[in-house]
């Protein structure tokens, strides 16, 4: 293997944590594949405040010393929508976490993703799992650096169906004016929407194979998935989506899945379709597509890399 | 077996033709009234080939009543493209004997839901237009049918654009109006009748049976039949046939209880059936969503009807 082979992708981790983005980026920083640059946090499952102070939380406990840099106090339009009812009143209630060593950035989030690409030789991959508010900052304040971005791996909308609305998923709905600005940026994107996520459910059998790993970051997740599957049971799923880890997986572990390209495009008005990612199956607009949309995945081989990607972190407590 | 009486709402259109052509011999359904409606073409269209197409079966007494020529509230959408000009994909049928009824087709539709009071089927296979201006006029109608099946909508997708069926995109105020009638509902939409297809080979094998109904079948369906290659699809989706046979019998469907509301105001998603059939978040519950057909079943259906028209 020459040394081209093993080198590393820079990215860049935004997201709302939320368990989801937790186990996200539990799985992005066990990866030997990926070199992560910075975090930003931004509003979104809960707010800017406890969003960025769990995202402390969870770099310190996973040992991720990187900078982290906190977003806008709202999305770019739109007034902000929380998710307690998933989440808990913390934003990642459940197991007791470490206090963050580090204090965020006194820069902004999308100041410190520029600089980020400025100093990178290589274009750096976005892995935004919730809504899409500082990569659409970014995009139009620093619109010069729009080929520094090698790519967006996100997790977001559903061509066939919604979450928060029946026809809107939640990262999307809160910031579809940030979600139009991505889609029509021209940088590649792979979209884990509902239609995959909702797929990669993870079972109770599946969290007892996580908290077996036995080291004190498994445990923890063990423990997240114990509390985010609370909210899903009760309205009748049989395991845990864990929809921002797919946006990792996409990147660290595409042949897991399968995906299909499409013109996406994001609506922003109407009574129940604001925020929709519409997406054009059939290609009755003749448009050409702009985005990798997955549609499946291997269940269980997204499991298996749960547990690996847990393992990572030792043996034993 | 006493069979209930129906009313069908068409903009006919090359599948409303073969709809018309299978409710000679239903089942459980008998055919009272036919009501016309701008859609796929313009109503003089619609009328005119809804007039033929009942000669061609030998079902001159059944009266059809002309309804609305343009939508409630929008401009209208046709599509020519896929039905002909004349809406039979140019085929010339002999001029018909007769003319439609002097009374529209809202009062039509009233008159008889008065008549079979509770018993009334209608069944809707066009834009939804005279449905809602019946609702709008006869504030009782609703209770005096026994369900409304529509063709229209999907819980997924679209096809006139990526979120919205053209039924329902041609008169998506029309739709939201039936929806939250009170009637029972029953969305016959892109999710099943993309399913109920049948590929040049089975048009080609309906041909064989040997009437002239049969004939017509397979040739008035080329036109589409060209226009869904260009998807590459498997075949022509029998949207309306698919629809008369699920009233008839829902046997071979799934069917599940939803909430559907319309978008109106989307600037994409105009038309758009909002369901919440997969989404975590619920609305209120107000119809039946056909999701899934056994296609073999519908297949056989087909034959089995259009056989009956003899050699």
């Amino acid at each position: 293997m020459t040394n081209q082979a093993v080198k590393k992708i820079p990215v860049i981790l935004d997201g709302d944590p939320g368990h989801d983005d937790a186990i996200a980026w539990v799985l992005a920083t066990a990866s030997p594949l990926l070199d992560i640059k910075a975090v930003t946090s931004v509003c979104g499952n809960q707010t800017i405040q406890k969003t960025t102070y769990n995202a402390g939380r969870i770099m310190t406990l996973v040992g991720l010393n990187v900078p982290l840099a906190m977003g806008r106090v709202k999305p770019l339009v739109a007034d902000a929508i929380i998710a307690p009812t998933v989440h808990g009143n913390s934003g990642l209630d459940g197991p007791a976490l470490p206090e963050p060593a580090n204090k965020p950035l006194d820069i902004d989030a999308c100041t410190m993703m520029a600089q980020v690409l400025e100093a990178s030789e290589e274009p750096v991959v976005l892995i935004p799992t919730g809504p899409l508010t500082n990569v659409a900052t970014l995009l139009l304040l620093y619109p010069h650096l729009k080929n520094k971005i090698r790519h967006i791996y996100l997790m977001g909308g559903g061509i066939d169906f919604g979450n928060w609305t029946p026809a809107a998923e939640f990262n999307i709905l809160v910031d579809p004016e940030a979600a139009d600005v991505v889609f029509r940026s021209g940088v590649p994107i792979t979209m884990a929407g509902l239609d995959v996520t909702e797929q990669a459910l993870v079972f109770p059998e599946d969290f007892e194979r996580i908290r077996a790993v036995g080291n004190p970051v498994a445990k923890v997740v063990a423990e997240w998935l114990d509390f985010f599957y609370g909210f899903h049971r009760s309205i009748g799923y049989p395991g845990a989506p864990v929809h921002d880890a797919v946006a990792v997986a996409a990147l660290i572990k595409p042949e897991i899945m399968t995906m299909v390209d499409m013109y996406v495009e994001i609506e922003l008005t109407g009574d129940y379709c604001r925020g929709t990612t519409v997406g054009d199956k059939l290609g009755v607009l003749g448009k050409p597509a702009n985005a990798h949309v997955i549609m499946g995945i291997d269940r269980l081989k997204f499991v298996d890399l749960l547990v690996e990607a847990a393992q990572h972190y030792g043996k034993e407590a | 077996m006493n069979k209930q009486p129906m009313l069908l709402d068409c903009d006919t259109g090359v599948d409303d033709a073969v709809a018309i052509l299978l409710t000679k011999y239903l089942n459980t359904l008998e055919l009272k009234a036919v009501t016309t409606v701008a859609g796929n073409v313009e109503v003089e269209h619609t009328t005119r080939n809804t007039l033929q197409v009942l000669e061609l079966v030998g079902m001159e007494d059944i009266p059809v009543y002309r309804g609305a020529e343009k939508p409630l509230l929008c401009e209208a959408v046709t599509a020519h493209h896929v039905h002909g000009q004349n809406g039979l994909n140019d085929m010339t049928l002999p001029k018909p004997k007769r003319e439609a009824e002097t009374l529209p087709a809202w009062d039509a539709i009233y008159e008889f839901a008065k008549k079979y009071e509770g018993e009334l089927v209608v069944v809707a296979i066009g834009p939804l237009t005279n449905l809602a201006l019946a609702i709008a006029k006869y504030k009782e109608l609703p209770k005096l049918l026994k369900r409304i099946v529509i063709m229209g909508g999907a819980a997924v997708g679209g096809n006139v654009t990526p979120s919205a069926e053209f039924n329902v995109y041609a008169d998506p105020e029309a739709a939201d109006m039936v929806f939250t009638c009170g009637a029972p509902v029953y969305m016959c939409g892109l999710d099943v009748t993309m399913r109920a297809y049948l590929s040049a080979e089975e048009l080609d094998e309906i041909a064989a049976l040997g009437s002239k109904q049969a004939v017509f079948t397979r040739d008035v369906m080329q036109g589409i039949l060209k226009f869904y290659r260009t998807y590459k699809l498997a075949g022509v989706a029998f949207h309306d046939p698919v629809t008369v046979l699920y009233a008839d019998d829902d046997s071979y469907f799934q069917t599940d209880f939803a909430g559907v509301r319309v978008e109106t105001k989307g600037r994409l998603t105009r038309g758009k059936t909002v369901t919440d059939l997969y989404s975590d978040k619920q609305i209120e519950h107000n119809a039946y969503v056909v999701t899934r057909v056994d296609r073999d079943i519908f297949k056989k259906r087909v034959f089995e009807i259009l056989a009956k028209y003899g050699k």
